[in-house]
């Protein structure tokens, strides 16, 4: 067979995908594979494709995923119990991908917080990543048996790294949330907190009342307080998805109210949206927006309402 | 693993596993699938090669893939959307090609049997690490079927983990041609030998 150019460019993905594979990826090697995926946009696909072949090339993989009965006990016996197992937590660590830094493994809680308009990704110690919405506030904490985080302020989305011996859990005023890996975001609202669960499942309860014990699977938004299930829905995937259309970026109305869609920029920006004529508010509105962009948002709500938008004042924009 | 790895480098090299092995669950299985019907389109096979490389570039670049409910039917549409801007620059257009643009919804369905088999059979496993040299076999075979790591499989072997890491290459380099090949045989290479339909045209 004469060598190509095909060729060459699939050898050099060869030779990434065994140097990725071997576990001990360092940063020269990242800035090397950068610029060899510089070189010609379509290496991406390229390279995702041989990594997904060799990946697929198992007839069962490692990333299986683990049995959920484990939580169970964990759950019901508290954290004292059913955590004697530290061999089996060293075998499952070594299965983890990979590592992370902003967080080492044993230390003290660490906080974070965003403001208004930022949002941030951010990988936790255990491998876990969460990626934190405008104007929030928490803190991480990571210890050999559990992972806690609490919200304070805000809302986060986070993917979770499996490990049934090390259940993560979020709390959010006396509302806590469980999970052991599966991706699902937490918000605090003046009405109570808002579950949304995008992978696998989660459990929900309230540090006062464990009566109020819920599980959600992927599609599943619950509102609870710390006394009451206020809402619940299911199967709602591609609603959860739109309500998460911030992880890049953008905020999703598909049929929102007017007034819910303008309180949604206004958490992002300091440029406030006012709707000075309460009998528009209720009007319903669908679109793809950039989070930043209230003028744009305003714009089309002038065009599709008819309405008029003031935007003389660098403060706010008056739509009425 | 645990220890020294600090850096934005181990974020993305986790973050581009997580994807393929994401496109390995959930696309690969699928993949003959795909092309099959992109080649209803009268593409020639070479286009259709950029097609799917196109389509793998689009998940490579998402930030992540958790949102998307139905990785079959959003490879489909993205394919769908990366063949349509192909038919667009061209000059001259089969009318065949205008007709299949719209019928991968039925496609993106898979049969609950094609569903079933969503990982290379395990004859299938064997037969292509049976090909592979010697070395790079027992290489490939502790590695893919036993679970071990390079670093283990060195310890075993008594070679180097470079030593290790070039067998590997070979292997992932032998993987892809036996894809290759079962692609221009227009099979799936997931499902054994009972689902052989795509050669009856």
């Amino acid at each position: 067979m004469v060598s190509t150019s095909a060729d060459t460019a699939r050898d050099a993905a060869a030779i990434f995908i065994a140097r990725m594979d071997a576990g001990d990826w360092s940063a020269t090697d990242e800035a090397e594979l950068q610029a060899w995926l510089a070189e010609d946009p379509l290496r991406q696909g390229l390279l995702l494709r041989m990594q997904a072949h060799w990946i697929a090339l198992a007839p069962a993989t490692a990333e299986e995923e683990l049995p959920l009965e484990d939580e169970d006990d964990a759950a019901e016996s508290g954290a004292s119990s059913g955590w004697g197992r530290r061999a089996a937590l060293a075998g499952l660590a070594a299965s983890v991908v990979g590592v992370f830094g902003a967080v080492r493994w044993s230390e003290g809680p660490a906080a974070y917080a965003t403001r208004v308009g930022e949002i941030r990704r951010l990988p936790l110690s255990d491998g876990s990543v969460m990626t934190i919405n405008s104007g929030s506030n928490l803190t991480v904490a990571m210890a050999q048996q559990s992972r806690q985080v609490e919200l304070t302020q805000g809302e986060a989305w986070f993917e979770v790294a499996k490990d049934t011996r090390r259940p993560f859990v979020v709390a959010a005023g006396k509302v806590r949330v469980r999970a052991v890996g599966t991706a699902f975001s937490v918000r605090r609202r003046e009405t109570g907190v808002e579950v949304q669960v995008t992978e696998g499942v989660v459990e929900t309860w309230s540090d006062g009342d464990r009566s109020l014990r819920m599980r959600l699977a992927a599609g599943d938004r619950v509102m609870i307080s710390a006394h009451a299930v206020i809402d619940y829905e299911t199967d709602i995937s591609s609603s959860v998805d739109r309500s998460l259309a911030w992880r890049s970026g953008m905020i999703d109305l598909n049929g929102r109210s007017l007034a819910n869609a303008a309180e949604e920029f206004n958490r992002y920006n300091a440029r406030q949206i006012i709707i000075a004529d309460p009998r528009i508010a209720q009007e319903e509105l669908d679109g793809l927006f950039r989070i930043n962009d209230p003028a744009g948002f305003a714009e089309a709500v002038k065009t599709s309402l008819g309405v008029s938008v003031d935007s003389s004042d660098a403060d706010v924009i008056r739509i009425k | 693993m645990r220890e020294g790895k600090t850096s934005a480098e181990a974020e993305i090299l986790a973050r581009r596993r997580r994807i393929a092995t994401w496109v390995a669950r959930e696309i690969v299985p699928h993949e003959a699938r795909v092309r099959r019907w992109l080649a209803r389109s009268r593409l020639s096979p070479e286009d259709i090669d950029e097609v799917m490389q196109e389509a793998y570039c689009r998940i490579a670049m998402l930030p992540s893939v958790d949102h998307i409910d139905q990785p079959l039917a959003y490879m489909f549409a993205t394919a769908r959307n990366l063949l349509l801007r192909r038919l667009k620059r061209q000059q001259v257009v089969a009318l065949e090609a205008l007709s299949v643009i719209d019928t991968w919804q039925d496609e993106a369905t898979p049969s609950p049997e094609a569903q079933a088999a969503s990982r290379i059979s395990y004859e299938r496993v064997m037969a292509i690490i049976d090909q592979l040299p010697e070395r790079c076999r027992k290489v490939v075979e502790l590695r893919k079927i036993e679970g071990w790591s390079q670093k283990e499989i060195a310890a075993h072997l008594g070679i180097t983990e470079k030593a290790v890491e070039k067998q590997v290459w070979t292997g992932v380099r032998a993987i892809r041609e036996a894809w290759t090949q079962a692609e221009t045989r227009g099979e799936d290479l997931l499902l054994g030998s009972e689902r052989k339909e795509a050669r009856s045209w």
